[in-house]
């Protein structure tokens, strides 16, 4: 398959990956990769992980609804900045823009490691930076069905399990299915990750607590941006309440090596500006 | 000879032809244990609530720390989520507010750190909890608020819609930005309850900066009293580090004089069950007496007797008290609420949605009420078991060999009224505060007391009613004459019902007594303390958490100053701190100003005394706190305030009804400084001499209409809402009367009953020999009405001592010695008819059995 062909392929699919590749995903695109079963599942959480600690240097806008159970939306957009640091570290800054009522509400993060970040969130009315313990961080994104965990980052692979389970097709898409166990206490007992396989990108995702299934998302229009891969469309549905989170891209930039002063807790306060 | 084979050969026979009695008995017993039941399992309920509201108001916290109720600088937070072994330390804002439309409903506004919140309680505003629909504009707005499901279906509101709310800072507009599940701090207050971002609620209510309470939950593998400890060490002193446990046993304590006067009544109750089963038993033996010399000739020993009568009464009561458990359990269902509206009208505001059951609680009840019985029907089975065959053979009258009448019984009637008033001495003699100044031992005077009347009835009896015969003749004429006479010839039978009767009514007089007392003192307080002509406050003045309080603006006193008529604006704040492990309402006011308008009821100490008050480390305390905590004036006392235990001297003692675990007051200055709380709970409006109040009232309406919504009181209204506050209070103590009456009647029936029964040949005579029907049932009933009469009497003599005893014991214990004892003479001429007219209806009965008699059948009776 040539990889014009591919990448066409791959922007007709219906596929999509979670929201954190969406945002850093890599190209991987070679004509002859070794086969994929060959690979461990760590070996392939390994390609999935250099893909999106490549896409950490980035700019993003892009708009959010969320959709209620009762079949109404609301609508917001945002601006995601993140850069990559020395190591594991790396910072992100998302500042809404809209509605008004969530003007400048933003939300930094500072990765000390893979494992160890700081999480702060500022909202304009009360004048006042709040701390998001880390152990927050398998909870709701604001109140989406994204998790702050799916904002954060590349995870610290050494802190699950990761066990093939078979080979699937996802629209067309040739996948891993991946059983991932974390080794630490989590929200989720395990997710079921479909990836992509050459792209390293996940095209569907299924939490479970327990044997229960809490949260499933997919992963979209997936378009080569600079070499890396990037879903433009992800759908995240709380399976419980029957609440979905949809998230488009409009715009990306990748390798923009902002300011590290842009990732302050003052440039949180003044919405990045 | 086997208790089994008595039982069926010989007790079902009994059953059987004396079911009307036995009836009567069980339901003596029935309604004894119901009351009992009733009143455990309503106030069970109460505590269970406040229990439960408290435990899903802390969540998982193992700890809650807390300043007073004006709350505590937030930095404290800091120094907790930093001590070794927190796992998670979190803010929480308590408060009260009230919707404007509707009904004015009052809810609670639970302010929580909702991004950390889950971390301690059971829910969480992204998860099935809730429905939110935008959980981040809920975080993002200071009008963000949650309602619960419950309370938004009865009062029409959706999400998105705004509501009006009365807050700190006037009339606020919120969004509902969603629906609460009815879980978690959800079910609190019945649903009434509302969800606020902890920092929205701190603009909303005043406290910008300061948090009421730190919920902290520890590290797997740390200990309770180690983290404790280490929280304690950064914290200056005057902080409570409690667990939720500790903070119910705080409500326990609170509600202590309520659940004692309650278990107090329901005791009497059952007390007066006791002797309808004695009064049962007594008749039964006089009933059975040739039946048990013919036992006793074929070889059945004085024990076998005794069991035979303990094992029927066993029986019987058994299945009297688990029917009265069964009847309490309904009872406590219809008057669980009116149990919980009085504790929301006297102490904290309290939803009780369901009855909290224990089984073992109704059970352990019902075994009182078998326990009671057996003792009630030990002396007279021993009675039975004494009597020696060949008197029961030959019919000996049962009075005279009554024991009650004997030497023994004068001796142990002599013993309790001795050992009662002995008790009573010492009670009266202790130093205030001293472990005999208790509960227990005046309810001990009080049963000795009315033990010896009680033993002392059958004499009192033999004396009085032959001094009667002449005018009961000259009254009643022959029917007069004969109701004496069978009145002296039953002694010692009718002196059970009469004790019985006496029992009741010195019940209900003493009640009667203790609550005048109570009611009167509390008026001649409130006249003194409220001097003002209007008094503004955004709840009710009167409410201690039945409508919500919500402190009012420092600024808002010149306003009123302003107001056209107004004369001068005095300022009073109420607050709740931790003193020697009780919560001790701390009252605070303009003491130079009060002092000039409103003379104190100092009870130690003079009006100087007091002015010392003023701006000053002094205070004031009521009796009941000096003489819990032996404290003098002129003593200093540490008090915890939110920078740090600091000294206090006292400079007087005052009377204060307002709460029952002690009162202290002090200058409203003096408070600020150290409180660092500048809010005010209610203003009291002097208005200008000649000014109508009314027209000052409206117009002090009309100016802060468009910003919150005020009551104003004028004092007379304020009052006669204080009478009906107390009035209900004491609703359920006129039940419990009410129903040891109806206990008292029934034995009265049962005496009757079996007096006819065992008179029926000398009613055949009387019937032969011509008189009619009716003179028949005179007889009965004018027999039935002496009896109440007499235990009318009696137990208006008995109730005024026991009032008394009630007052020491459960009132002047918490509130001191000011409250002085007022008797109620018109309960008392209730009393008194309520004792013969109920007495005289429950002749009715075997009086229509009486007049019934068939005289030829009655002629040939044995």
């Amino acid at each position: 398959m040539s990889r014009l062909r591919m990448v066409r392929r791959l922007r007709s699919a219906d596929g999509g990956w979670r929201i954190c590749a969406w945002f850093m995903a890599a190209m991987i695109l070679f004509g002859n990769t070794p086969a994929a079963q060959a690979m461990s599942g760590r070996e392939v959480y390994e390609k999935v992980h250099e893909v999106r600690t490549k896409a950490l240097d980035r700019q993003t806008e892009a708009t959010m609804t969320l959709f209620d159970r009762g079949g109404g939306t609301r609508t917001r957009t945002l601006v995601e900045y993140s850069k990559k640091g020395e190591g594991e570290t790396y910072k992100v800054l998302v500042v809404f823009q809209t509605p008004p009522d969530l003007k400048d509400v933003g939300f930094l993060v500072h990765a000390r490691s893979f494992a160890d970040r700081d999480l702060w969130a500022y909202f304009p009315e009360f004048k006042r930076i709040r701390r998001i313990p880390t152990t927050s961080q398998d909870d709701s994104f604001f109140g989406t069905d994204f998790s702050y965990d799916d904002f954060g980052g590349p995870p610290n692979l050494d802190d699950y399990r990761f066990t093939i389970l078979r080979e699937e097709t996802v629209d067309g898409m040739a996948c891993q299915v991946i059983e991932v166990e974390p080794k630490v206490r989590r929200k989720w007992s395990r997710y079921v990750a479909w990836v992509a396989k050459d792209l390293w990108v996940h095209i569907k995702i299924e939490y479970y607590q327990d044997k229960q299934l809490y949260r499933q998302g997919v992963f979209s229009d997936v378009r080569i941006i600079d070499d890396i891969p990037t879903p433009f469309k992800a759908m995240m549905e709380n399976v419980k309440t029957g609440h979905r989170t949809g998230l488009t891209i409009e715009e990306i930039r990748y390798h923009t090596r902002f300011d590290d002063e842009l990732f302050t807790q003052r440039s949180l306060e003044r919405a990045g500006k | 000879m086997n208790l089994a084979n008595l039982l069926r050969h010989v007790s079902f026979k009994h059953v059987r032809l004396q079911k009307t009695q036995l009836a009567m008995a069980m339901a003596g017993i029935c309604l004894g244990v119901a009351a009992m039941v009733a009143i455990d399992l309503a106030n069970r309920s109460v505590l269970r609530s406040f229990e439960d509201s408290i435990n899903h108001v802390t969540g998982r916290a193992a700890l809650t720390i807390t300043g007073t109720d004006a709350g505590f600088p937030e930095a404290m937070l800091e120094r907790v989520q930093n001590v070794p072994g927190v796992e998670y330390a979190v803010p929480v804002i308590e408060a009260t507010a009230s919707l404007t439309g509707g009904r004015q409903r009052p809810l609670m506004i639970l302010g929580i750190d909702v991004l950390q919140d889950h971390q301690i309680r059971d829910y969480s505003i992204t998860d099935e909890s809730a429905d939110i629909p935008d959980p981040l504009l809920f975080l993002a707005r200071r009008d963000s608020i949650l309602l619960t499901k419950a309370m938004a279906a009865q009062e029409g509101i959706g999400i998105d819609e705004k509501i009006r709310v009365q807050t700190v800072a006037g009339l606020r507009t919120f969004q509902v930005r969603g629906l609460l599940n009815p879980s978690g701090p959800a079910r609190v207050a019945g649903g009434d309850i509302a969800i606020m971002d902890v920092y929205a609620a701190q603009m909303a209510f005043g406290k910008e900066g300061r948090i009421d309470r730190i919920d902290v939950s520890l590290l797997p593998g740390e200990t309770l009293d180690a983290v404790r400890e280490r929280i304690r060490q950064v914290l200056p002193g005057g902080y409570s580090i409690d667990t939720p446990a500790t903070r119910t046993k705080q409500v326990e304590l609170l509600l202590g004089r309520f659940r004692k006067s309650m278990g107090f009544i329901s005791c009497m109750a059952l007390f007066v069950g006791m002797y309808l089963i004695y009064n049962t038993v007594s008749i039964a033996v006089v009933q059975r007496r040739k039946e048990i010399g013919i036992l006793r000739a074929l070889g059945a020993g004085r024990g076998d007797i005794c069991r035979l009568f303990l094992a029927e009464t066993l029986l019987v009561a058994a299945v009297a008290s688990l029917v009265g458990a069964g009847l309490g359990y309904l009872f406590a269902g219809a008057t669980v609420g009116l149990v919980a509206q009085n504790v929301t009208d006297m102490y904290l505001r309290t939803s009780v949605t369901e009855l909290s059951v224990s089984w073992q609680a109704m059970l352990g009840n019902a075994a009182v009420g078998v326990l009671a019985s057996l003792a009630a029907a030990a002396l007279p089975a021993l009675a039975g078991a004494r009597i020696t065959p060949a008197s029961a053979i030959r019919s000996l009258p049962y009075a005279e060999e009554s024991v009650l009448l004997g030497k023994k019984m004068r001796n142990a009637a002599t013993f309790c009224l001795l050992a009662g008033l002995l008790i009573l001495a010492l009670f009266a003699s202790a130093e205030p505060g001293s472990s005999v100044r208790s509960l227990g031992v005046i309810l001990a005077a009080a049963i000795f007391l009315l033990l010896g009347i009680s033993l002392c009835t059958p004499l009192l009896l033999r004396r009085i009613v032959p001094l009667c015969h002449g005018a009961l003749a000259a009254c009643f004429g022959a029917q007069g004459r004969l109701a004496g006479l069978n009145l002296q010839k039953n002694v010692s039978r009718n002196g059970v019902a009469v004790a019985a009767i006496v029992c009741s009514i010195a019940l209900f007089v003493s009640s009667a007594n203790a609550i005048n007392s109570v009611r009167q003192s509390m008026f001649d307080w409130i006249d003194t303390i409220i001097r003002a002509d209007i008094l503004v406050s955004t709840g009710h003045p009167l409410a201690t958490g039945g409508s919500p309080t919500i402190p009012m603006p420092p600024e808002m006193r010149q306003e009123l100053a302003k107001v056209d008529g107004v004369k001068d604006v005095d300022v009073f704040r109420k607050t709740y701190l931790d003193y020697g492990g009780r919560k001790v309402l701390l009252e605070m006011f303009d003491v130079a100003l009060r002092l000039s308008y409103c003379p104190a009821m100092i009870t130690e100490g003079s009006r100087e005394d007091m002015l010392l008050l003023s701006g000053r480390d002094n205070i004031a305390v009521n009796e009941g706190f000096a003489v819990k905590h032996r404290i003098k004036r002129g003593d200093t006392i540490m008090l915890p305030t939110p920078a740090g235990p600091a000294p206090f001297t006292v400079t007087a003692i005052l009377v204060s009804y307002s709460a029952d675990s002690g009162v202290i007051s002090m200058d409203i200055d003096t408070y600020r400084r150290h409180w660092q709380d500048q809010l005010i709970d209610t203003y009291e409006v002097l208005v200008q001499p000649g000014r109508d109040i009314e027209a000052v009232r409206t117009a002090i309406l009309a100016r802060f209409s468009s910003e919150r919504r005020l009551f104003a009181l004028p004092a007379a209204e304020f009052k006669a809402e204080v009478q009906k506050v107390l009035d209900r209070s004491f609703v359920l103590t006129n039940a419990v009367n009410i129903i040891t009456l109806v206990i008292a009647g029934l034995g009265i029936i049962i005496t009757l009953l079996s007096s006819v029964l065992e008179r029926t040949r000398e009613i055949g005579i009387l019937r032969g020999i011509g008189m009619q029907k009716n003179q028949v049932s005179a007889v009965v009933i004018i027999e039935s009405a002496l009896i109440g009469a007499a235990g009318g009497l009696l137990g208006i003599m008995s109730g005024v001592l026991i009032g008394w005893i009630e007052l020491e014991g459960i009132f002047r214990l918490d509130f001191g010695e000011s409250v002085v004892y007022h008797m109620h003479y018109g309960a008392m001429a209730w009393a008194m008819l309520l004792g013969v007219s109920p007495a005289a209806l429950a002749g009715l009965y075997p009086a229509r059995r009486a007049a019934a008699t068939n005289i030829v059948e009655a002629l040939t009776y044995e």
